[in-house]
């Protein structure tokens, strides 16, 4: 249940930040969680344009912001985050 | 009903242009309506109406998708956040088109199912309805199933808009065969042809149509990616405004000028984008008009009396049911 990751203030691992992003990304997408991969390339692979990435870390943000306060996706790093795995790894170092 | 939010700050005419449409569209659209602005800017436009104050302004060449997430406090995000919240029924700019678009995604939510939100602008068709064209510029590269979900969403765009009862939806491309056109082109029309594809939204697929047949009445909806959309709609407004401008020189050197172009007159309003409200975009959670740059007082007037008409038809409602899955 996604209100429970608010209420849960235990670190989250690397699979659950993953499960966060492939959850987001395959409503964002409407495509099934399964289809997504850690090392898909959101162009190549999943065809997400630059809004879907924006919706993506809205959602993220909104979703974090909770857990650690502040929580933010600068923009210019959005530019860096080509891959599901390079936002995992983004988002684990700022948690 | 709860009132239709218009971005004050918003156009090439904006503020005040914006304003005296929305004043005068509470009597003339018989909506309430609520600006969205600065209110310094605003403080000796508004008379009477409700004011939802926005310290910041996304200029109309500012790139979409980081104003909206840089400039939280303006107005096309608060327009957008009203409807969200409840506070507005639907939201109106003239402002940015792509900041619209993207306002409106990320506050309003997109329709569930829905893979890509569409803009849906009409274009007249003289002594018709006119011709729902999408996506006229949301969506520069598109998937096959994708332009599936823009002729269902267009198809109740044009029932609940002009009434069609069941739309003729045609397929933008070079030729009337399936054989001819593009990949996505082809694509889309195998899925089309599927009659299961439009079932629900009552349409009905013509298959390929050319661009001359967009100010034709020979088609209702006419379905494209939103790169081939826009440059069809900015020929199209090219096209027009060349050929006025070169009846209006023609006749204005002639003994019989004011009688012809008296004539002429019920013609032009039939083809003036102001008359026409805007267009809409389509599988947002909420309902937006898009309303032109250089946006009139009587465009703002009108795109009020679509927001007010699309919410009372239900129209995000029929969406939803139009693409829901099967």
């Amino acid at each position: 249940m996604p209100a429970e990751t608010h209420v849960e203030r235990s670190p989250m691992d690397r699979q659950q930040v993953f499960d966060l992003i492939r959850d987001r990304l395959s409503d964002i997408l409407e495509v099934e969680p399964s289809s997504i991969n850690e090392g898909d390339s959101f162009t190549d692979d999943l065809e997400a344009d630059s809004l879907a990435l924006i919706e993506l870390a809205e959602a993220l943000e909104e979703e974090l912001g909770e857990r650690s306060v502040g929580f933010r996706i600068e923009d210019e790093d959005l530019e860096d985050i080509k891959t599901v795995r390079d936002a995992v790894d983004y988002v684990l170092a700022r948690l | 009903m709860l009132p239709i939010a218009v971005d004050a700050m918003g156009g090439d005419n904006a503020p005040g242009e914006i304003v005296e449409g929305a004043r005068r569209a509470v009597t003339e659209a018989g909506a309430p309506v609520v600006l969205v602005g600065r209110p310094d800017d605003l403080a000796g436009l508004r008379g009477d109406l409700d004011l939802i104050e926005a310290s910041q302004v996304i200029g109309m060449d500012a790139d979409p998708g980081s104003s909206v997430r840089t400039m939280k406090d303006s107005s096309l995000v608060r327009a957008a956040e009203a409807v969200r919240d409840g506070k507005a029924a639907a939201m109106v700019s003239a402002g940015n088109t792509g900041a619209t678009m993207a306002s409106a995604l990320l506050r309003m939510g997109r329709i569930k199912g829905v893979s890509r939100p569409a803009i849906a602008t009409p274009i007249p068709v003289p002594g018709a309805t006119p011709t729902v064209l999408l996506d006229a510029g949301a969506n520069a590269e598109c998937q096959p199933a994708w332009l599936v979900q823009f002729a269902q969403m267009g198809a109740v765009f044009a029932r609940e808009r002009y009434g069609v009862e069941a739309p003729r939806v045609g397929l933008l491309s070079i030729g009337e065969e399936s054989s001819k056109g593009s990949p996505l082109v082809k694509e889309t029309h195998a899925l089309l042809a599927d009659p299961a594809a439009l079932a629900v939204s009552g349409a009905r697929f013509l298959g390929n149509v050319e661009g001359r047949d967009i100010m034709t009445d020979e088609v209702d909806v006419v379905v494209t990616d939103g790169f081939t959309g826009n440059v069809a709609l900015k020929t199209l407004e090219g096209g027009m405004r060349a050929l006025v401008r070169s009846v209006l020189d023609a006749l204005g050197a002639t003994p019989v000028a004011d009688e012809a172009l008296a004539a002429l007159m019920p013609l032009y309003a039939t083809l003036d984008p102001d008359q026409h409200g805007g267009a809409m975009l389509l599988g947002v959670d909420g309902v937006c008009i898009i309303s032109h740059g250089s946006s009139s007082a009587t465009a703002i007037v009108n795109a009020v009396r679509v927001a007010r008409e699309m919410v009372e038809a239900g129209v995000v409602e029929r969406l939803r049911a139009a693409v829901a899955p099967r």
